[in-house]
């Protein structure tokens, strides 16, 4: 009963069973169809997005600024003419905050290949002379908690940027801008929440009885696929939100 | 697996309507993870749907008979049309469609369940806990009433306050998840379970039209996924996707709904094509008339499906070039389609027809369809649409698609394998009675539809007025929609009287080529005692009538392919073992995929509470049921598959 | 078994004795056929249809002809060798993979050119129409005249019309099925069609459908076409575009200066406005006599709703028309919180934009009335202000008659109009032409 002690077991076969057509496992097939699926309905969010760009009629905006008490749009602050201070909004995208969770969610990637390699190698004897840095590299619990870690500050970023959007006076639902935002970086984020959480069970089923064999490479195989995928989808986000103004 | 000694089998009659030694009982239906028990559930359950979308229909048809009448209210009329054509379309084609899926694929494949037979319950039963959310608001007229594809801002809280449009956003959330849980698992199935030999080129052709359908489910899926998200959000947290008053753009509905709903079209379609794929080959006794250009048609039908979803939009605006980029897109796929008409015909002509009940039912799908496709021509051209859309002639159109087409074959495909599900044949004297008032019932009630629609019929009116030159034709649809009701009343009576008393059939049912025809009727849990090896697309001819597959390469797999899979030469598999004693390790049965797909449901449902002002009852139920699903899959993860 | 083939054949005879029968029901009329040459944009349409029509009878006669010869030549015969095992043919298979391009490219040619031709945009001197989709009635401003009428649209035969389409609520489709295709009206946005009355037109009606579904009343939204002159047509409009005949406001613009022109509605808001007077030049109105009986609603009024049809012979229309205008009434009858009628209520302001009902300036001359669902009549307008929801289903009009039950407040009206008050309010209503 090769899956009866793995808690993240799911469906598989039997070991003397093993037989596939393509000699992958089914749940790489599965986790491939689900990211496919995936493609589609982050492109449905993004596209919605653009559609939805510039047709708000009240601010904030994302890259321009606007006055709370007219139509009135500019590029900078002195351009929205005839707007009292206090009614200036800010554009609301901060780059810079959002260029860091997004270098450190593209290391979590990283983290995330080393975490495979660790499990992948396992058994293997270190070499003769080993350092704390081969130690490092063979500790598949350290970077499963990197990656988890990682992804977890960006969900961090994340609700940072969202609680200043909001005091800058930009909710769900304030505008059009507002719904498709919030609605798309949520669905993202929620999508690095389940692969944090997913990242923390590995971690405990490393800790409990470590993660090492066919199967757990698995395991981890799968996971790894999901998080590069989530990566991958914030790329395109943060290109096409936050870049392309 | 034993291989020295052979075990004993289980000697029991031929002919019950499960395999002997299975246990049976509620609990075991409850609990079960076997392919072809769901997908009897699938079967009876969408049957089940399938009468009340005819009742539905009926009263619609009724209350259509004469000008001005008033059975029923305009409210209730609008519910009635909204869930007769979602329930056809979610609860009664797409499912029945599924029972074959669950029934058909593995034993087509040569497998010996699904790649994720625990998954596959889930879906069933979040199937069935979705159809009945949706259903049951019917008898407290609080139904959907926004009509199947439900346009914003027609469905946003502006205008449709009440819990009639939660019940169809959240009902199909619902339904979504289990067309995608069952999509993947499917996927993963075609891909990694056929027995060794059994190339992509050599599977069934049912299998291959499923296999496009799970591709077009996971792509398509999505995008009514978001857009249902977005209408949910605007309807229960305010955010303003199909705010009028924000600006909002309501043909954003319209796109990310046909997107998937073209695709859907070819959901709802191609599992039929498959099936009349398999019926006419055999009653012809001969084998398919091009085989690849057959495959290749369908993955073309799939791939156009995605290009030509504004087809749907063309009276709203989009400017002469969109509208001439989608027309041409449209009359493409008349081609793959055409060809596959053709070749149903070629597969015939010069065979040794018998018309079973089965087979005539395959023949009206390749008549009736033929029909639907060039009335679907005539609206590919948006200025003769402009005419068309929202008439009587599109209703008239997609019922000789999806009436004519689909479900002609679905019940071709009932009677072509009632007797390998239940191990009894269906009566052939009951099934013509069923055949013929369905075939001159639907003919007579949609036929007349066309010419409504073209003398000025709109679509989806509860009541219209005397003079306006539609009567008789309305007249005449009632009538055939009478006809149509005897034949479902012969049908039910046939599929249940039959079970216990009909003629026992043989593994072989009607004289086939595939994999499925090689064990018993029904067949046992464990369907192959040994796996074959398969050598051709026809493997069972290849052992019983070697002089049809003759023409065709042949390819032994090589031997360590064949000592990993344990799989031996091609047979016939006549007796009934345990599995135990054959020594093959079946999945336990389990009740914790039904919980999580009835706490799952719940949560989803949970939500409609915030409308009927029971905020914190929303809550209580959305969170107390979420913890209980998590347990659930908790539970379901980590024991034992087998 | 071999029975079964000649059963097909006899119900395969039956269907097409069935369709023919459909086809030629001679004596029947067909008012909203699409097969009318009635527009230019119709006649291209048909021109099209025809063509598509023709390839697809060729494709039906020769697959469904292929397959009965098929199904008959080759059914089983007892004794029968077994048929050839026939797994292909390249060639065959490529004939018809082409065969269907050889029929849909005849069919995409005209219709590209067809589309290109009837979306151009519309000659410059078009007439102009605005057409406003409401939850379920039909706005037509003609923005040249100055008009804005309800549910009926006059249109000048040989002229090409420029429609504007929007809606105020929900999606709506603009649809005439013997003069031309549908457009929808989506929100947010506007879309545009045209097309030409035939000048061979005399003065004909047709009926128009709402043909996006729409909510509750989407099969009551309807609305007619009038067709008539030219010259007929500027008489209409001429006389629409003016407060109703022998309203105080038309009179007091006729008799007086530009300063008390302005005065007069003001004052006529405070001061109860004396009745008006019956004056017989009122334009040119499509005569009831040309409307055919598809063109007369008879749509049935449940039986529930009663009304004393006796007070309608004795209403007062100066009482009515106090009631309707005079602000003090307000509360009881307030009509003109949602109807404008021009030369009154002034104070209300109301705009053509911000007016929910129909403009009521005109109603006298309307043949019909809620969505073209009844004749204009006395006994239908008072059992329509009594109460609106039973006559027509979501009705966003409100419950008037004093112990009605109100869908809309889902309670029973107490503070309303006795049917007195509601003749007298009709009468007045009846005499705006």
């Amino acid at each position: 009963m090769a899956t009866a002690d793995t808690p993240a077991g799911h469906e598989g076969h039997h070991e003397h069973v093993h037989y596939t057509s393509t000699g992958l496992e089914n749940r790489k097939i599965a986790i491939w169809a689900l990211i496919g699926s995936e493609c589609m309905l982050f492109a449905s969010l993004i596209s919605t997005y653009l559609i939805y760009k510039g047709r708000s009629k009240v601010g904030p905006f994302p890259h321009e600024w606007s006055c709370k008490t007219s139509n009135v749009v500019g590029k900078t602050a002195e351009l929205v003419a005839g707007c009292a201070p206090a009614d200036v909004l800010k554009p609301i995208l901060d780059i810079p905050v959002t260029s860091q969770s997004t270098f450190v969610l593209l290391m979590s990637s990283l983290a995330m290949v080393l975490a495979l390699a660790a499990v992948e190698n396992k058994g293997h004897p270190l070499p003769a002379g080993a350092g704390w840095w081969d130690r490092c590299l063979a500790s598949s619990k350290f970077w499963l908690m990197a990656t988890a870690v990682m992804g977890a500050t960006f969900i961090g970023y994340q609700s940072y940027e969202f609680t200043s959007f909001v005091h800058e006076g930009l909710t769900i639902k304030t505008n059009l801008f507002g719904s498709s935002f919030f609605t798309l970086t949520g669905f993202h984020g929620a999508h690095v929440s389940v692969g944090v959480l997913w990242l923390l069970t590995l971690f405990a089923i490393d800790v409990k009885r470590g993660l090492k064999g066919k199967n757990d490479v698995l395991l981890v195989d799968i996971c790894a696929l999901y998080w590069h995928f989530v990566d991958v989808v914030w790329i395109a986000i943060f290109t096409l939100i936050y870049l392309i103004q | 697996m034993a291989t020295t000694a052979a075990p004993a089998p289980i000697n029991t009659p031929a002919g019950t309507s499960y395999a002997p030694g299975e246990a049976t009982g509620i609990w075991s239906w409850l609990t079960t993870v076997d392919h072809k028990r769901i997908g009897t559930l699938y079967l009876w359950t969408a049957l089940t749907f399938f009468i009340v979308a005819g009742i539905e229909a009926f009263i619609i048809r009724l209350q259509l008979m004469k000008p001005n009448n008033q059975l029923v209210s305009a409210e209730m009329y609008n519910q009635l049309f909204t869930m007769h054509g979602t329930t056809m379309v979610f609860l009664v084609i797409m499912p029945l469609s599924a029972a074959f899926f669950n029934y058909l694929i593995p034993l087509q494949i040569g497998a010996r369940d699904v790649a994720f037979p625990r998954l596959n319950a889930f879906s069933y039963w979040v199937y069935l806990f979705g159809g009945i959310f949706m259903t049951v608001p019917i008898f407290f007229n609080v139904a959907p009433n926004g009509g199947w594809f439900g346009y914003a801002p027609l469905t946003t809280m502006q205008f449709s306050g009440g819990l009639n449009i939660d019940f169809w956003v959240i009902g199909l959330q619902i339904l979504g998840v289990s067309s995608l849980a069952a999509a993947f698992n499917f996927i993963t199935t075609i891909i990694n379970m056929r027995a060794p030999g059994m190339s992509l080129m050599r599977m069934p052709i049912f299998t291959w039209m499923s296999f496009v359908v799970q591709f077009l489910l996971i792509l398509a899926f999505p995008a009514i996924t978001i857009a249902l998200f977005f209408l949910q959000f605007d309807r229960f947290f305010g955010t303003q996707f199909y705010e009028i008053a924000a600006g909002a753009d309501p043909l954003l509905w319209q796109h990310l709904f046909w997107v998937f709903g073209h695709p859907e079209v070819y959901i709802l379609i191609l599992p039929a094509f498959g099936l009349a794929s398999e019926i006419l080959p055999t009653f012809s006794k001969k084998p398919l008339f091009g085989y690849n250009v057959m495959v290749y048609s369908g993955i073309m039908i799939g791939f156009l499906g995605f290009g030509v979803w504004a087809h749907h939009m063309f009276a709203v605006g989009m400017g002469a070039t969109a509208d001439t980029i989608f027309a041409m897109a449209t009359l493409l796929i008349g081609i793959p389609t055409g060809v596959k008409i053709f070749n149903w015909v070629a597969t015939m002509w010069g065979g040794n027809i018998r018309f079973t009940v089965a087979m005539k039912f395959a023949i009206s799908l390749v008549a009736l369809f033929t029909i639907g496709g060039i009335s679907g021509v005539m609206h590919s051209s948006p200025p003769t649409d402009l005419q068309q859309t929202d008439t009587y002639f599109i209703v008239a159109h997609f019922h000789y698609v999806l009436f004519g087409g689909s479900i002609m074959g679905i019940m071709g495909g009932i009677y072509f394998y009632y007797p390998k599900i239940f191990g009894r044949y269906m009566s052939e004297k009951l099934g013509n009675w069923h055949f013929w008032s369905f075939f001159v019932g639907m003919n007579m009630t949609f036929f007349p539809m066309h010419y409504a629609g073209m003398l000025g019929m709109p679509r989806r009116i509860y009541t219209y007025d005397i003079g306006q030159g539609w009567e008789q034709f309305n007249l005449w649809s009632t009538v055939g929609a009478l006809l149509q009701g005897v034949g479902l009343i012969c049908f039910v009576y046939n599929f249940v009287k039959s079970r216990k008393r009909g003629e026992v059939a043989p593994n072989d049912a009607w004289g086939a080529g595939t994999l499925e025809w090689s064990i018993p009727s029904p067949p046992p849990d464990y369907n192959f005692a040994k796996i074959p090896y398969v050598t051709s697309r026809y493997p069972l001819w290849d052992i019983k009538q070697p002089e049809m597959t003759a023409e065709l390469t042949h390819t032994a797999p090589d031997a360590g392919v064949i000592a990993d899979a344990h799989a031996v030469p091609m047979h016939e598999e006549t007796q009934y073992y345990t599995a135990k004693s054959l020594g093959i390790p079946m999945p336990f049965p389990t009740i914790k995929p039904f919980f999580a797909a009835l706490f799952m449901v719940l949560m989803m449902a949970g939500l409609v509470f915030i409308h009927l002002d029971l905020f914190w009852v929303a809550i209580f139920v959305m969170i107390g049921s979420g913890a209980a699903f998590v347990g659930s899959l908790y539970g379901w993860l980590t024991s034992p598959l087998e | 078994m071999t029975r079964l083939p000649y059963r097909r054949l006899g119900a395969a005879m039956c269907i097409a004795a069935l369709t023919l029968a459909l086809a030629a029901c001679g004596g029947q009329e067909y008012p909203n056929s699409t097969f009318i040459h009635n527009s230019e944009i119709n006649t291209d349409i048909i021109a099209l249809w025809d063509r598509i029509l023709f390839m697809g009878t060729l494709v039906f006669i020769f697959v469904e002809g292929l397959l009965i010869y098929t199904i008959f030549r080759f059914r089983a015969k007892p004794n029968a060798p077994l048929p050839k095992p026939v797994h292909g043919n390249h060639t065959l298979e490529i004939v018809w993979t082409l065969l269907p391009v050889l029929i849909l490219i005849p069919i995409a040619v005209p219709t590209v050119k067809t589309i290109f031709k009837t979306q151009a945009p519309a000659a410059a001197d078009a007439l102009q129409v605005e057409v406003y989709g409401h939850q379920w009635w039909w706005e037509f401003r003609y923005p040249q005249y100055g008009v804005t009428t309800a549910n009926e649209l006059y249109l000048p035969a040989g002229k090409t019309v420029a429609f504007t389409l929007r809606t105020v609520d929900v999606l709506h489709s603009f649809w005439t099925p013997a003069l031309a295709g549908k457009r929808d009206l989506i929100s947010n946005k506007t879309n545009y069609m045209w097309y030409t009355p035939d000048a061979k037109l005399a003065e004909d009606a047709f009926n128009g459908f709402c043909t996006e579904y729409c909510g509750s009343s989407h099969a009551n939204m309807r609305f007619r076409v009038y067709t008539t002159t030219p010259e007929n047509f500027e008489s209409w409009a001429a006389h629409q575009k003016l407060a109703a005949a022998g309203s105080p406001a038309a009179l007091a613009a006729t008799a007086s200066a530009d300063s008390a022109a302005k005065k007069a509605p003001a004052r006529a808001a405070i001061i109860p406005t004396p009745a008006p007077v019956p004056v017989s030049n009122v334009g040119y109105i499509f005569p009831e006599s040309k409307l055919k009986s598809h063109n007369v609603p008879h749509t049935p009024i449940p039986a529930s709703l009663t009304f004393d049809d006796a007070l309608l012979a004795s209403a007062d229309v100066a009482a009515g028309h106090a009631l309707v205008t005079n602000i003090a009434n307000l509360g009881k009858a307030p009509c003109l919180t949602c109807h404008i009628i021009k030369g009154e209520g002034a104070m209300l302001n109301l705009s053509d934009n911000g007016a929910k009902g129909p403009n009521l300036t005109h109603v006298g001359t309307r043949h019909t009335f809620a969505g073209g669902l009844f004749p204009t009549n006395a006994a239908n307008v008072a059992r329509w202000i009594k109460n609106a929801q039973v006559m027509k289903p979501g009705a966003t009009m409100n419950t008037f008659g004093i112990g009605e039950y109100s869908a809309l407040i889902k309670a029973k009206v107490t503070a309303g109009l006795t049917d007195k008050e509601i003749a007298d309010i009709v009468a007045y209503l009846m005499s705006l032409k």
